[in-house]
């Protein structure tokens, strides 16, 4: 069995797992430590709830202002954008602000000057879970440039993201579902989120009308990043099963799974990963 | 809206006739500026040079890509892994930069540099400073000035010899928020009375050392020649005698400087107890208790300080003023700010401050004076200081710095003032390792 190595930290109001694999453990050690100290950095760039980051001033620009920003929070608005438009609306990283306007706020990216313009309404950013999944991604890179390429990352149980698979195997195992669940695959550079009302109730608004999420079961996204895994497993909360069809349509590298009773069924066209046999003890042998 | 570039003196201005409320908003003050700047250097734009992109470094960086009329131009570090990174987040900001390993090979082929901002280890801080000065450049160099005192008197000696600006990075003195309180409420409004006791923490969680990814260590050569015995004490030099201070030096030097600027006047003694208890690889102490005392007018105040590596960072890190009337609690981290008052402190109602915009009720008060419900016993009103900032913790000393260039502020933390601080926190080192109480003059802790 290869030797994982588990760090565990909390960060941007969940827990963070870091697992390196077949590495020694001082080295592997101070990898995650880097790592964790990335992520605290990129969470005081990107939460809404620190005055000072770029993503809580940008709730004060009136419309026609322009501000600066931080190139990790400019990068992470930038795929929040695109995300936006491939769900054909389904994501937004301002559906909170429905809460108090009535409608979404419009912003614009400069990316020659790193800025963001206030088109109209009240820039209330909620990066959530893609703010975690983009932390997910620079992470990834960081451990990279340690040659620590074969680790997990785990955000709060609902995001992973997997880099080379451990010595030994195929892949990191990965459940659909609660602890030990019984539909897993192997996972190597790919990242799974799920999406839910089992946890926090309804907390997910659909961006196009202001309401709660419809949908009542749990879903899953595969893709290459976790900031489009977050966001597209958020947008499959408001998608009727046609327009989530639309939606996978254009993209080769998405793959979707949504509860349906006994087993979660996909949809999209990447190919299934290799399944997983469901292991003695527990998911990922930490330390 | 109070100007984004506010300097003391403004500010000081601004809040002497504040309302009710005050905002100090600076994400209009970086609107895109930077790329528009024009390519030589003026009093309008300043070229500048960061020594130094480690971890110091890069959270200046961000401040100072957010300050308009500044353009950083040249980037120095010597571990290439750092170098090359700063290059290339500020190429993806649309900043072109000539990068360096040495600053002596920097400051020979930089002639076009209005200022330097310097955030190295310790041990360099003062032969660069003063090459910088002596180059004729202005310097922002942050805490702790040097590892020693003697270096940290050179650097105030070449501030005064070549008449050049030199900041010392403690950004509290320039945080509207510090200032704002210091001011109105302590100074003015007299709100904690006769000051009496004063007691500061930081305490960081235990952690692993820094490491390195292995492909980018540097070569034996490299290190020795600027002064590492191997890239371990490079990565964790604050740990290390000869190169950084401790922990009372990292930490305790931005709050024991808040006690001698809050205090007005610098303590008479240090007592101390610390050690090195926990870590089996540091030469510094990683955890220490300090106590000194302080001539105030009306009588001694005692302010307790205590720094921990060895525990959770429970608690967070701020600096409590006490008096007889009332407590003031500050940090950098507004959530953490607070104030408390006696009930005997009649001099000044909470209705007076909050006229004058001192203080802020959290939850609304009885407005109507004839009425009154009776039902289970009510909360006591709570109150805040009124003051909003959002800027980065860093940007507004920056910020005075520049202006201070410009000839429209004054240094908020001039190298001779300190100097003062400085010697109060290395005295706070010798009195751990003396195991005594040590005496501190007046004139000592001049430069």
């Amino acid at each position: 069995m290869a030797d994982i190595h588990q760090f565990n930290h909390r960060a941007m109001a969940t827990y963070i797992e870091v697992r390196i694999a077949d590495e020694e453990r001082t080295y592997a050690a101070q990898a995650a430590q880097a790592a964790l100290d990335l992520l605290d950095k990129l969470e005081s760039q990107l939460s809404r709830f620190r005055p000072s980051s770029g993503i809580a001033q940008i709730a004060q620009l009136a419309p026609h202002e322009k501000m600066r920003l931080s190139e990790p929070t400019f990068a992470c608005l930038e795929i929040a954008k695109k995300m936006e438009l491939a769900t054909h609306g389904a994501f937004s990283p301002t559906a909170a602000a429905l809460q108090t306007q009535t409608s979404l706020p419009q912003w614009s990216l400069l990316p020659e000057e790193l800025s963001i313009r206030c088109e109209s309404g009240r820039l209330e950013f909620d990066l959530g879970a893609i703010g975690k999944g983009f932390a997910l991604d620079r992470t990834a890179e960081l451990l990279c440039s340690w040659d620590c390429s074969s680790f997990l990352l785990v955000a709060g149980g609902s995001s992973i993201l997997a880099g080379d698979a451990p010595k030994d195997a195929a892949g990191w195992s990965c459940g659909l579902g609660d602890d030990n669940a019984p539909q897993r695959f192997l996972l190597t550079h790919a990242s799974l989120s799920g999406s839910g009302l089992a946890v926090k109730g309804s907390h997910i608004l659909d961006p196009r009308t202001g309401q709660p999420a419809l949908r009542q079961n749990r879903a899953w996204a595969l893709t290459d990043t976790a900031a489009e895994s977050d966001a597209l497993s958020t947008a499959c909360m408001v998608l009727s099963e046609p327009k989530l069809e639309e939606v996978l349509a254009q993209n080769q590298s998405w793959l979707v799974f949504l509860e349906t009773g006994v087993s979660a069924r996909p949809m999209g066209r990447r190919a299934l990963p290799p399944q997983a046999c469901l292991p003695a003890k527990t998911a990922g042998a930490g330390e | 809206m109070v100007d984004p570039l506010l300097n003391r003196r403004d500010f000081i201005a601004a809040t002497a006739v504040a309302g009710a409320g005050l905002l100090l908003n600076a994400c209009k003050s970086d609107s895109g500026q930077h790329t528009a700047a024009v390519k030589k250097s003026s009093l309008n734009t300043l070229n500048i040079a960061l020594i130094g992109f480690g971890e110091e470094g890069n959270v200046l960086l961000e401040s100072i890509l957010n300050i308009e009329g500044v353009r950083l131009v040249a980037l120095c570090d010597i571990w290439d892994y750092h170098l090359n990174a700063g290059a290339r987040y500020l190429q993806k900001t649309g900043n072109e930069v000539r990068t360096y390993e040495n600053y002596e090979d920097l400051l020979a082929k930089e002639k076009d540099l209005q200022a330097v901002v310097i955030a190295t280890p310790d041990f360099c801080h003062a032969p660069m400073t003063n090459a910088c000065l002596k180059a004729g450049l202005p310097v922002y160099c942050e805490k702790m000035m040097s590892n020693t005192i003697d270096g940290a008197r050179s650097m105030v000696q070449t501030m005064r010899e070549t008449g050049k600006l030199l900041q010392i990075g403690h950004q509290r003195r320039s945080n509207p928020r510090y200032l704002f309180t210091l001011n109105r409420l302590l100074n003015e409004a007299q709100f904690c009375g006769r000051l009496t006791a004063v007691q500061a923490q930081w305490n960081r969680a235990v952690k692993e050392d820094f490491g390195w990814p292995k492909k980018y260590e540097m070569p034996a050569a490299t290190l020795a020649k600027y002064g590492y015995k191997d890239m371990h004490q490079y990565r964790n030099w604050r740990w290390y005698k000869g190169l950084g201070g401790g922990p009372l030096s990292d930490l305790g030097s931005h709050q024991i400087d808040i006690f001698n600027w809050w205090l007005g006047t610098t303590p008479k003694s240090v007592i101390a107890s610390g050690g090195l208890d926990y870590y089996k690889n540091h030469d510094w102490y990683d955890n220490a208790m300090v106590i000194y005392e302080y001539p105030l007018a009306e009588g001694v105040a005692r302010a307790f300080y205590q720094v921990q590596t060895t525990t959770t960072s429970g608690g967070g890190y701020f600096e409590t003023f006490m008096g007889d009337d009332g407590t003031i609690k500050m940090s950098e981290d507004p959530s953490l700010c607070a104030i408390y008052r006696e009930a005997r402190a009649t001099a000044v109602s909470w209705d007076d401050l909050i006229q004058k915009g001192y203080v802020r009720a959290k939850a609304a008060s009885a407005a109507d004076a004839a009425k009154v419900d009776v039902r289970e016993t009510a909360q006591l009103a709570e109150y805040e200081i009124p003051v909003f900032f959002n800027k980065p913790p860093h940007q507004p000393h920056l910020e005075n710095f520049f202006n201070a260039i410009r000839g429209t502020a004054k240094l908020n933390c001039p190298g001779d003032e300190a100097f003062s601080s400085e010697y109060t926190i290395h005295k706070a080192n010798d009195a751990v390792a003396a195991q005594t109480r040590l005496a501190i003059t007046p004139e000592e802790v001049k430069a």
